[in-house]
């Protein structure tokens, strides 16, 4: 436990301090700021706007610590070659990527924390300058998407970590990053397309059918995590449901997690 | 000289790398077989891509060979435990950005599984030592080269290692970091510590060193006490001698 948290420590400390946090933090809290001036231009829906701009701007700041911070933390290590350093310890690749993968989770954890803060403050603005435009609200779906929002980027982390086990640049993770998170949320629609393209008159090839389907086996489904339209308009999810995605989020974090550390074991840093 | 407890251990190990699209094969290191005993300070010496780099690399496990065995203090290098007794400080470090110094050691001392009040001691006893003691607190991205070089000894050192592994740790140095760095392996010596370490400024090695190995294109020529050498002439000529003796092809 102690090399973990070793790890994710000396991650987490290296993260907080980097200055491209800052500059991504007070983006979102620029977007949430700009909340109540959009939506006193705005007039129409104004609590379901205010709603998804300032989860929305979770989600980007989120996404944008993932690309740019997260990213960077673990395939600097392998750029820069610190992970000599790291190696050259008592440590096994294994705890090497997992106490990592830690580090930058309580680093993405603690921000949407303070986005969320922020993010209600925002939303109660607009709900305290327009109470009659808020005839539904729900503070509790509100809370539950963030935390699905904070599911997706710990999903989509854990895929760069895959990637950066693959590669030695962390360009090429950062592009594979951002093409899973692309091709993560059109996957579901794509799917349902090719599946019943008769709806939309259209043919489909079957070769084209099991490629998608042979996709969304791999690729994680992000949409599923989406939960801003609900949150916004203030519909209830049954708990059924929320559990089997927050489910498939673990079980596909730790499934990725386990194979990009079998490849770690093996790779030569030569 | 207590000459007679094995440290380091290679037999017969071998390595090769795929290179570019053709994957074509480069054999960096071929059929080592090599010994380090207790308390020796030995010498890697060799040209830049001998394989000196790759030999330190099996060493600690950053790769594997793709034959023979390596073991440190009886155990082989694959295990991690291995490296509870191991420092080692690579070829140009680079360290984290935002890290100071202290924090640094203080990782280093944790995965070793040290108490913290030992970390503590030792952080600032190492940090004295090699004149990082004012910049400790500092981030290490506001650290010169040479401060970073000797960051790197410190974090090598702070769990007591047995076995000092430094991939050429006088590089980049001016002449007041390199002494410094001459006398702390003066010091490791004097307390015991078995230090093995690559170079090719043959001064230093002439200085410091127990033995010498010249390794040639991956493969070790000359492995002897350094008095025994001396006596043929001086280091340069012979390792020039050496050079020259690999690349018209001179068997070993």
């Amino acid at each position: 436990m102690n090399i973990y948290w070793s790890i994710a420590l000396i991650t987490f400390k290296e993260g907080i301090r980097n200055r491209a946090l800052y500059g991504i933090s007070l983006l979102a809290l620029l977007l949430l700021a700009a909340n109540q001036l959009i939506c006193s231009m705005i007039m129409r829906d104004v609590g379901k706007v205010a709603v998804d701009i300032a989860l929305s701007s979770i989600s980007l700041a989120g996404l944008l610590i993932v690309f740019f911070v997260g990213i960077n933390l673990l395939a600097k290590d392998l750029d820069r070659k610190t992970i000599y350093m790291v190696l050259s310890r008592p440590i096994s690749r294994a705890q090497y990527l997992i106490g990592k993968y830690s580090g930058i989770a309580l680093l993405l954890v603690l921000s949407v924390l303070i986005l969320a803060l922020f993010a209600l403050a925002s939303i109660y603005l607009v709900k305290g300058t327009y109470p009659d435009y808020f005839p539904r609200f729900s503070l509790a779906m509100i809370l539950i998407s963030i935390g699905f929002s904070l599911l997706s980027l710990l999903v989509l982390a854990a895929v760069s970590f895959f990637f950066s086990t693959l590669s030695s640049s962390s360009f090429t993770t950062l592009v594979l990053t951002i093409v899973t998170y692309i091709i993560g949320h059109s996957l579901q629609e794509v799917k349902s397309l090719v599946e019943a393209p008769g709806l939309v008159g259209i043919k489909v090839s079957a070769t084209t059918v099991g490629m998608v389907r042979f996709a969304s086996y791999f690729f994680p489904n992000l949409t599923l995590f989406d939960l801003k339209a609900q949150a916004a308009h203030a519909l209830a999810i049954p708990g059924s449901y929320l559990l089997w995605v927050f489910l498939y989020g673990i079980i596909y974090i730790v499934v990725v997690l386990f194979a990009a550390c079998m490849i770690f074991s093996r790779r030569q840093f030569a | 000289m207590m000459q007679h407890t094995e440290v380091i251990r290679f037999e017969n190990v071998s390595k090769q790398f795929r290179e570019g699209l053709r994957a074509r094969r480069v054999q960096a290191v071929t059929d080592l077989s090599l010994t380090i005993f207790e308390g020796e300070v030995f010498g890697f010496l060799g040209p830049n891509g001998a394989g000196k780099s790759t030999t330190i690399k099996l060493l600690i496990n950053l790769i594997t060979p793709d034959s023979g065995r390596i073991s440190i203090l009886g155990r082989d290098v694959r295990e991690k435990e291995t490296r509870l007794h191991v420092g080692f400080l690579p070829e140009n470090p680079y360290f984290y950005d935002h890290l100071t110094a202290e924090e640094l050691l203080w990782f280093g001392g944790r995965v070793a599984g040290l108490d913290r009040q030992i970390i503590r001691d030792r952080s600032a006893d190492l940090l004295s030592r090699v004149g990082l003691s004012e910049a400790a607190r500092r981030p290490l991205r506001t650290y010169s080269k040479g401060m970073v070089q000797r960051a790197g000894l410190a974090l090598a050192l702070v769990h007591d290692p047995k076995v000092v592994i430094l991939d050429e740790p006088m590089s980049g140095l001016d002449p007041i970091g390199r002494k410094m760095v001459v006398d702390l392996i003066i010091d490791l010596k004097r307390e015991g510590k078995t230090v093995f370490f690559s170079s090719h400024i043959l001064n230093d090695v002439e200085r410091l060193c127990d033995r010498v190995g010249i390794v040639v294109k991956g493969s070790l020529r000359r492995v002897e006490p350094l008095a025994n050498l001396l006596l043929e002439g001086d280091l340069e000529q012979i390792f020039l001698r050496e050079v020259d003796a690999a690349a018209i092809g001179v068997p070993l």
